[in-house]
């Protein structure tokens, strides 16, 4: 490289002496004055000293640069070689060559092997975009699908921040807490839920600060004029150095479960007293006999028949009860067949009339009421219990001397049968009409007048409603009277004549 | 010593009779009630030495009654006997600020009523003849 350098140096140098001495040579033979002035100067001058020493400064000079630039691109190569990244490395056995060409040729296959590298980094990084680009929809969708799912979640949820500010609240919480839950991002909670149900916010300030694991609280709030109950649900979130950085709630509408309970436990606690009512005067009479209290012969009478009565009542009460539970808890064994109203009332009349006539009141013939077989579709069981239950509250609310008629219509119209058992009994006050069919209610002012379970009348409603799709209606005026009542669908064409069938089968076993 | 008289209170016509059987048997003079209403009118006019009465009753309940008969001069000394079935609905203080003397739980004995009834009048003897 460098002989190759030195040899076109040298030529340069020798065709630049020969243009100048040439050019020199001309000028002196033109026999101009400055020509021969010049001339007689140079021969002064030794012109061939000169020319070489002029021509070695600019070998000197081109040589070092000719090094510097293969010093730079040695060096470029060298760089380019030890990069482990980009550029495979040269095989240990490659030995560095010294020609220029050589030279060239390392610095372009470095060159060459660093944009392979570089290609290839941008392809993988181009993958990697294009992988990113994936996920980054595939969590929009994902975040879109949660955020979709907590939207549509009927409990109230809302998410804050470690600063106490909305991070995301759905729509059930914007109802509750009367905000827009689009447009109410960021801001402090405080702002957003008012002072009245600072309860809830001060739950959640607490929770955060003491990072607290899920806890539950139970919140009463006032909404649409309705005192709420909600459980609130609390749960703080950590980021990666398990520092708390938000905290999510969720409020679920516990109201109805309560008033369930509520329900529940008043019923548990009436249950309780009405059995306890009879079985303490099973026990009183009991210890009484035990102690030899009722000496005469006519008081134990009197007192067997007082335990007796009271465990009947005791009875009675546990049977009604235990039927109310049954046809709430959708229990209880109905055989629904095609029946006659007025063959039923006919048979519980009949039954009745011994205690109307014990009481001296008369009993309204039913004869107008025209038998019309497969009436209606019905458990003859209950319907005949609810019968009975009008029939006798009819009977024992009315005074010696008054009367209870009984009624059937059929209005086909809207396909309906209906009963009507008219008394003229003691009525009822008009503020206690509506809790009648309640459980174990008893009108007040007639509760000296009969005993009883006040679980009749539920049963009646229980029977009536929930299990054949009727409906029961009562009125009353206080000292003249009551209607109680109850209206059952007609029983549908498909079914008429299977009871008629069945009669005249009766009568033909009967006449045999 | 003349006969203590008694003021049993309960709807309950049974629990009435047996209890005024236990007392009568035991020299008590006995007057009844259905009901608080009933119960005060007779309670200022007969003015009996002790007052048993059921907690649960129609028109005006046992704790009613017995928050009237306080509030009356008359009558306000009277003790109470309160019989209840449901265990947890009289409260301490509620005994304690209406001074009942004793609440029994249903079915109760008529024998350790009586005892009550003997016990609770004894003592108010007892604190009458030191005043």
């Amino acid at each position: 490289m460098r002989s190759v350098r030195n040899l076109y140096m040298i030529v340069i140098a020798v065709v630049a002496i020969s243009l100048l001495a040439g050019g020199l040579a001309q000028w002196l033979d033109s026999g101009t004055e400055e020509g021969t002035r010049f001339a007689a100067y140079m021969q002064r001058v030794h012109v061939a000293s000169a020319c070489c020493i002029v021509g070695a400064v600019g070998v000197i000079w081109l040589g070092w640069y000719w090094l510097k630039l293969a010093g730079a691109i040695t060096s470029i190569a060298k760089r380019l070689k030890a990069d482990n990244i980009m550029v495979p490395r040269l095989r240990a056995n490659d030995k560095p060559k010294a020609s220029g060409n050589a030279l060239i040729d390392e610095l372009s296959e470095a060159v060459s092997g660093r944009l392979d590298g570089y290609s290839k980094l941008i392809g993988r990084l181009e993958e990697q975009i294009n992988d990113l680009q994936i996920q980054i929809q595939l969590t929009q969708h994902q975040k879109g699908h949660i955020e979709a799912i907590i939207y549509s979640i009927h409990d109230a949820v809302i998410v804050i921040d470690e600063f106490d500010r909305l991070l995301m609240a759905n729509e059930a919480a914007g109802r509750l807490f009367n905000f827009n839950s689009g447009d109410s991002q960021h801001k402090r909670i405080s702002e957003l839920i008012d002072e009245g149900k600072s309860e809830f916010t001060d739950f959640l300030r607490h929770s955060r600060q003491n990072k607290a694991q899920p806890t539950r609280k139970e919140i009463e709030f006032s909404k649409d004029e309705e005192l709420k109950t909600y459980d609130c649900i609390v749960s703080c979130i950590y980021d990666e150095d398990r520092q708390v950085c938000g905290v999510v709630a969720v409020l679920h509408d516990i109201t109805r479960e309560k008033q369930i309970q509520q329900t529940k436990n008043d019923f548990v606690n009436h249950v309780c007293h009405e059995l306890k009512t009879p079985l303490a005067s099973i026990s009183a009479y009991s210890e009484m006999l035990i102690d030899g209290e009722a000496d005469d012969e006519q008081t134990q009478k009197e007192f067997y028949a007082v335990i007796q009565s009271q465990a009947q009542r005791l009875n009675r009460l546990i049977e009604d009860s235990l039927n109310i539970s049954r046809i709430e808890s959708g229990l209880i064994k109905v055989n629904k067949e095609p029946v006659s109203l007025t063959m039923m009332l006919e048979e519980q009349l009949h039954m009745i009339k011994s205690y109307a006539e014990e009481k001296n009141i008369c009993l309204k013939d039913i004869g107008q009421c025209r038998i019309v077989f497969d009436q209606v579709y019905a458990d003859k069981d209950m319907i005949s219990q609810v019968i009975v239950n009008l029939l006798s509250n009819a009977v024992k609310y009315t005074p010696s001397g008054g009367s209870v008629k009984i009624e059937i219509e059929v209005d086909e119209t809207v396909n309906i049968a209906r009963l009507s058992v008219i008394d003229t009994g003691v009525g009822i006050p008009e503020s206690e009409i509506d809790h009648v069919f309640d459980k174990f209610y008893r009108v007040s002012t007639n509760n000296r007048q009969a005993k009883g379970t006040g679980l009749g009348l539920t049963l009646v409603k229980q029977i009536i409603e929930k299990v054949h799709d009727g409906r029961v209606f009562v009125s009353s005026s206080q000292g003249v009277g009551s209607t109680f009542g109850f209206e059952l669908p007609l029983a549908t064409q498909r079914y008429r004549g299977t009871e008629v069938q069945r009669y005249r089968e009766k009568q033909i076993i009967n006449y045999q | 010593m003349s006969r203590k008289k008694v003021l049993i209170v309960d709807d309950e016509i049974h629990i009435v009779h047996v209890v005024a059987i236990k007392l009568r048997n035991n020299d008590y003079d006995v007057i009844s009630a259905e009901n608080g209403a009933e119960a005060f009118k007779l309670a200022c006019s007969e003015k009996p030495d002790i007052i048993v009465t059921d907690f649960q009753m129609p028109v005006m309940t046992g704790l009613e009654l017995v928050e009237k008969i306080r509030q009356c001069d008359q009558i306000k000394d009277i003790p109470v006997i309160m019989l209840t079935a449901r265990n947890f609905a009289i409260e301490d203080q509620q005994k304690e600020d209406l001074q009942i003397s004793q609440c029994l739980s249903k079915p109760f004995s008529p024998k350790e009523l009586l005892e009550n009834i003997e016990d609770i009048l004894y003592h108010k003897a007892v604190i009458d003849s030191r005043q």
